[in-house]
């Protein structure tokens, strides 16, 4: 039982930790959104605020991910669920990008500079 | 009866059951989330430029609300570390401690739901946008119920076949008005109607009446038709009615219930018509900023924005900010190739500027107050709304926006164009989630005492499956959090 309870506070300090750097990194992704240190880019919202912000995000799910919900150290079961939701979740990322080779929107596309739908060109 | 493998690991799956199905149910919660998510990538790589509506930048929709959403991230971290110690205290048998962990953090999901309650209201009844003609759009909030069509009727009329006319709702005043059916079924001709009861107990007679009518036509069509008679009259009922009222009344008719209207008439989208005269068709708009991203460029000084606006130092102050961020991209570009790419000259970093139209008697408003720069050149505060600015500059004008100028008009709801809209479907669902997860972590606190006495490590397994579903909400908060309201 000596064991076990001394093996808690560890894992209570660990907790603790995670949530300080889970509140660290929100203050970080909040500055990467507002404030010019951040801007790497052209200045304005841009692609690399973008990608920042989303590798931040990354971190702290990974954080609650593997701390929190205990995916450092669980069964092989759960990580096999995991692998197959993963792939899917890809794959409804990538599904989006059949609307790149719609037939439908090209014909429109076509029609478009034809018939001189679009008159001014952005 | 006893359920096996409760508390006690199977020994093939090497999982107590609880968590083998809790996280199966979390693997089809990242499908439900990952094709909203998949919604938004789409909708947002989607948008082409100077033809859809651009996809707004989540800092300049939520201003003051940013904090908002940041504490609201906050308050979800806390109690996502609540649960996990609300569960160590189980492990250590500490009824007492869990209690207090478990109470904050339910406290933790109410105080995320108010705060998103307050930002939910403030979109959906203090912001609004006009598109004008010409696709330039201004932002700010159109006062209260300005955007009614204020009409003076005469003439009412409507089916008898369909439901109560939602124009009676939009009738001023407390009286009904005194009605005389003109026109309609010989039966009802001539009658009267001064009181909404009346109307009400007197549509349901006529509806019954056409009903019957049209019961009885049918007949007597299929009766002539087995007879054989050749060319039968065909079914033909009056439905129709004309309710023509003693004096004119009063019409605020919503724009929404409304498909089209003149200076004459107003259409109904239930198909009632009122007729009568337009008494006044503008809308009372305090603009906060004004979007030309959908103007070009060369279009924009002749905008039909400025002649709404008709304020020339509002005029001047949209286009010196423009300015000065024109050369800041043109610094920027110089050690980048030296042309400012197309997308960026017509992005909302140039196009979209704060602008203040002084009420009289208030000038000296316009200068370099414009928040978009602040968030890039300076160290203020960076998402200070149109409130700010108004108790500094003093209060601003309010414009009539003549409707026919107009090309839409809204409240920042979900119609508001396709950020709103999976703004509010992943926000709404996620706050499902969020009260869910506290019900069930209320339960196993309030209830859960009980259990605790005959066996605490049952409880706390149920604890510990009850946090992963939390932090599972946390998880999809910490994603929605930066792309809905900062990037």
């Amino acid at each position: 039982m000596a064991d076990a309870s001394h093996d808690m506070t560890k894992t209570k300090k660990s907790y603790a930790a995670v949530g300080i750097a889970l509140l660290v990194f929100t203050v970080v992704t909040v500055t990467i959104g507002l404030a010019p240190i951040f801007d790497f880019g052209p200045p304005g919202p841009d692609g690399m605020d973008f990608v920042l912000g989303l590798a931040v995000a990354t971190v702290k799910a990974s954080l609650v991910a593997l701390i929190f919900m205990h995916l450092n150290h669980e069964k092989g079961l759960i990580y096999k669920i995991l692998l197959f939701t993963v792939l899917f979740a890809l794959g409804l990322m990538i599904l989006t990008m059949f609307a790149d080779i719609d037939p439908i929107l090209e014909q429109f596309e076509t029609l478009q500079t034809t018939r001189g739908w679009l008159t001014e060109k952005p | 009866m006893e359920i096996p493998y409760e508390v006690t690991p199977r020994r093939d799956t090497g999982l107590y059951n609880a968590k083998l199905g809790v996280w199966l149910f979390l693997a089809s919660e990242v499908m439900l989330f990952g094709g909203l998510f998949s919604a938004y990538v789409f909708l947002r790589l989607g948008v082409q430029e100077g033809v859809d509506n651009p996809w707004p930048w989540g800092v300049s929709v939520h201003k003051d609300f940013v904090w908002l959403g940041a504490i609201n991230t906050i308050v979800l971290i806390a109690s996502s570390v609540g649960v996990v110690f609300a569960w160590v205290a189980l492990k250590e048998r500490n009824w007492r401690r869990y209690q207090i962990y478990m109470y904050s953090v339910v406290a933790c999901a109410v105080i995320f739901m108010c705060i998103k309650s307050v930002e939910y209201y403030s979109k959906l009844t203090q912001h609004h946008g006009i598109k004008l003609v010409d696709n330039s759009v201004m932002e700010g909030k159109i006062l209260d119920k300005t955007d009614r069509i204020r009409f003076s009727g005469e003439k009412l009329t409507f089916s008898l076949q369909g439901a109560v006319p939602a124009a009676i709702r939009d009738f001023d005043g407390e009286n009904f008005p005194k009605f005389k059916v003109t026109e309609g079924p010989e039966e009802l001709v001539g009658a009267e109607i001064s009181s909404m009861s009346q109307f009400k107990s007197w549509f349901s007679d006529g509806r019954r009446l056409v009903t019957n009518q049209l019961t009885e036509e049918r007949r007597r069509f299929r009766g002539e038709m087995a007879a054989g008679t050749e060319n039968p009259k065909p079914v033909s009922v009056v439905s129709s009615v004309t309710l023509t009222a003693a004096e004119p009344f009063g019409v605020t008719g919503n724009p929404r219930k409304i498909m089209a209207h003149s200076e004459s008439a107003i259409n109904y989208r239930d198909g009632v018509k009122v007729e009568g005269k337009l008494v006044s068709d503008e809308v009372q708009f305090e603009v906060h900023e004004v979007d030309l991203q959908l103007v070009l460029p060369t279009k924009q000084r002749e905008s039909v924005v400025w002649s709404v606006i008709n304020d020339e130092p509002a005029k001047k102050q949209f286009f010196d900010a423009q300015h000065k961020k024109y050369e800041e991209l043109l610094e920027y570009y110089k050690d980048h190739g030296g042309v400012i790419p197309e997308s960026q000259l017509r992005g909302r970093f140039l196009n979209v500027q704060y602008v203040h139209v002084a009420a009289e008697g208030h000038e000296g408003g316009h200068g370099k107050e414009d928040k978009h720069a602040d968030v890039h050149t300076s160290e203020t505060n960076p998402t200070a709304g149109g409130g700010e600015h108004e108790g500094a500059h003093g209060p601003s004008r309010i414009l009539s926006v003549p409707r026919d100028q107009i090309k839409f008009m809204g409240n920042h709801g979900p119609r508001y164009g396709t950020y709103y809209a999976i703004y509010f479907t992943m926000t709404a669902l996620h706050g499902l989630h969020v009260v869910g997860g506290a019900l069930v972590l209320l339960f196993f606190v309030v209830f859960g005492k009980k259990l605790y006495l005959k066996n605490p490590e049952h409880l706390a397994n149920r604890v510990e499956v009850g946090g992963l579903f939390w932090h599972f909400v946390d998880l999809i908060w910490i994603f929605l959090f930066p792309i809905m309201y900062l990037l």
